[in-house]
């Protein structure tokens, strides 16, 4: 497999094991033939930052079966109705609940007949969160390669990296960190506890961490924590996605780094993109402070204006567009939908608003869709407004890092009840709500909601 | 002290009223994640008018260490 890399280390921080080369091949092999057996249909695999999920993983990239990661910590409710709709053939990193209806003991499906997947197609990432029903990106073998070899290229990753596990490997960046690592025979280091836990600060220490990746919520942490890069002398590299990053933070992040000779890399990136679609060069970034650098190699950029034409001069600001190898082959609704080949051609139109300099690089400047992200996590304002109606009327704002919801009428019981609901129905905690009250929504002459005045004022 | 911190605990963790306070751990629930200990951290400052070392933050992990960390600042009630 193109993804393992001969040289490739897996290091479990808990147990110390270091599992690497032949044996690490030996390992995804054995756990490979398990898998032949299995009825038609993708895997669900629940994984978490350890041996046995990364294994798993690996065996079913081997095996030539697509593999749905999914978030351990995830409701039975919400895995049970994926499972309802996508049908897979076994559900993997569950052991200690009672299996689906149609799931034998092992949670394997007892019905043998199924949708054979698309030959292509190797991992489903979930799209937004945990609402409701969340669909799956369909991202092909190719793009996953892809995309791994370009991020190792332009982040500079060799043998000798040792990359922690900050993000969860169900989360697309978490993915792209474990995969960009594997290609090119370096080492990543399996912990779970955190950036703000004893145990992750150890365990860059004792196993000499070089790189931390983080969505804009752990820069806010580490600013926190006072960290300082010359107590850990391995760990000369920042990476930082999932939404845009406050530029004093940026500039902060980058001159300690740059002090102890160390990198500081902002990039851009969707889950339909596998994840990765620019990364600013960290000796660039002072110069280009608040871009999200060129496009990978391999990918391009255009700005679609809102008459449809697109186009590379520079200062035009549009909706983005990413074409590269690395795009996703489209949506899964179903388990029909899982059969599909590519339907977008590797075209990825982002929603995202942005413009292009005289160099080529991309600066987002806002969304189209109406998209928040709260500690990195995609999820719809509408579904929020929607989840929350019961409380009154509801509009919500992005608002960094969180989302912004103002209630209608509401006292603070209800505005705290909101958030709560809130939490609770996306999995996210609930200080990525601020749920204000509010005496009237500002309309637009049309009798819309003025969002652009509700987002000035958060 | 113990009703003060109860009381910031519940309110940062957004607890509800069954939950025993005084032996919750790090990670032992889902409010209390990395998320959850930012903001928790921030107001317990606030309400002992402290400030915590990079040490302590990554260190408190219990609601008992809580109340030896802060006992160590100097505060009595």
């Amino acid at each position: 497999m193109k993804l393992l890399h001969a040289g490739a280390r897996l290091l479990d921080a808990t147990t110390g094991e270091v599992i690497g080369g032949a044996d690490l091949e030996a390992r995804v092999q054995e756990r490979a033939k398990t898998f032949a057996d299995l009825p038609p249909g993708v895997l669900f695999a629940r994984i978490s930052p350890d041996v046995p999920g990364v294994l798993s993983y690996l065996a079913a990239l081997v095996a030539n079966r697509p593999v749905a990661l999914l978030d351990p910590a995830q409701d039975r409710e919400v895995l049970d109705g994926l499972i309802a709709r996508f049908r897979p053939a076994a559900v993997l990193g569950i052991h200690d609940a009672d299996p689906a209806p149609g799931y034998s003991g092992d949670w394997v499906r007892e019905d043998a007949e199924g949708v054979v997947p698309h030959e292509d197609l190797a991992v489903l990432l979930p799209t937004s969160g945990s609402t409701g029903n969340p669909k799956f990106v369909r991202l092909s073998r190719a793009a996953i390669e892809a995309n791994a070899e370009a991020i190792a290229e332009v982040l500079g990753i060799d043998e000798n990296e040792i990359a922690p596990t900050t993000l969860p490997l169900h989360y697309s960046y978490g993915m792209s960190v474990l995969n960009s690592h594997l290609v090119r025979g370096a080492t990543v280091l399996l912990e779970g506890s955190g950036v703000v836990g004893r145990g992750f600060w150890d365990a860059v220490t004792q196993y000499g961490a070089t790189s931390l990746a983080g969505v804009p919520y752990h820069y806010e942490m580490l600013r926190r924590l006072r960290f300082d890069p010359s107590k850990y002398p391995t760990l000369r590299t920042l990476t930082q996605a999932g939404g845009k990053l406050r530029p004093e933070l940026i500039t902060e992040f980058h001159d300690k780094m740059s002090a102890v000779g160390g990198r500081m890399f902002v990039m851009y990136g969707q889950t339909e993109a596998a994840p990765r679609m620019a990364t600013l060069p960290s000796e660039r970034l002072p110069e280009k402070l608040g871009s999200v650098g060129p496009a990978l190699p391999g990918g391009t950029f255009t700005i679609r204006a809102e008459d449809g034409t697109e186009l590379t001069e520079p200062g035009v600001t549009g909706e983005v567009v990413y074409r590269g190898p690395n795009v996703m082959m489209g949506y899964a609704e179903s388990e029909a939908e899982l059969a599909l080949g590519d339907v977008v051609g590797g075209e990825l139109v982002t929603g995202d608003l942005g413009h292009l300099d005289e160099d080529g690089f991309l600066f987002i400047t806002g969304r189209i869709k109406r998209i928040g992200k709260i500690f990195g996590n995609r999820v719809s304002l509408d579904d929020l407004e929607q989840i929350v109606k019961a409380h009154g009327a509801a509009v919500a704002v992005p608002a960094g890092d969180k989302v912004v919801v103002w209630l209608d009428q509401a006292d603070s019981d209800t505005c705290k009840a909101a958030a709560k609901l809130l939490s609770e129905t996306l999995h996210l905690h609930v200080t990525g709500f601020d749920v204000r009250p509010s005496d009237g929504f500002p309309l637009l002459p049309s009798g819309k909601i003025d969002y652009r005045s509700l987002e000035a004022q958060v | 002290m113990n009703d003060r911190l109860r009381a910031v605990f519940v309110d940062a963790l957004q607890l509800d009223d069954d939950v025993d306070v005084e032996s919750l751990k790090y990670r032992d629930i889902e409010a209390w994640d990395s998320v959850g200990h930012m903001a928790l951290i921030a107001a317990i400052e606030d309400e002992f008018d402290v400030q915590f070392e990079t040490e302590q933050v990554i260190d408190m992990s219990s609601f008992k260490v809580a109340v030896d960390m802060l006992k160590g600042l100097g505060v009595s009630e």
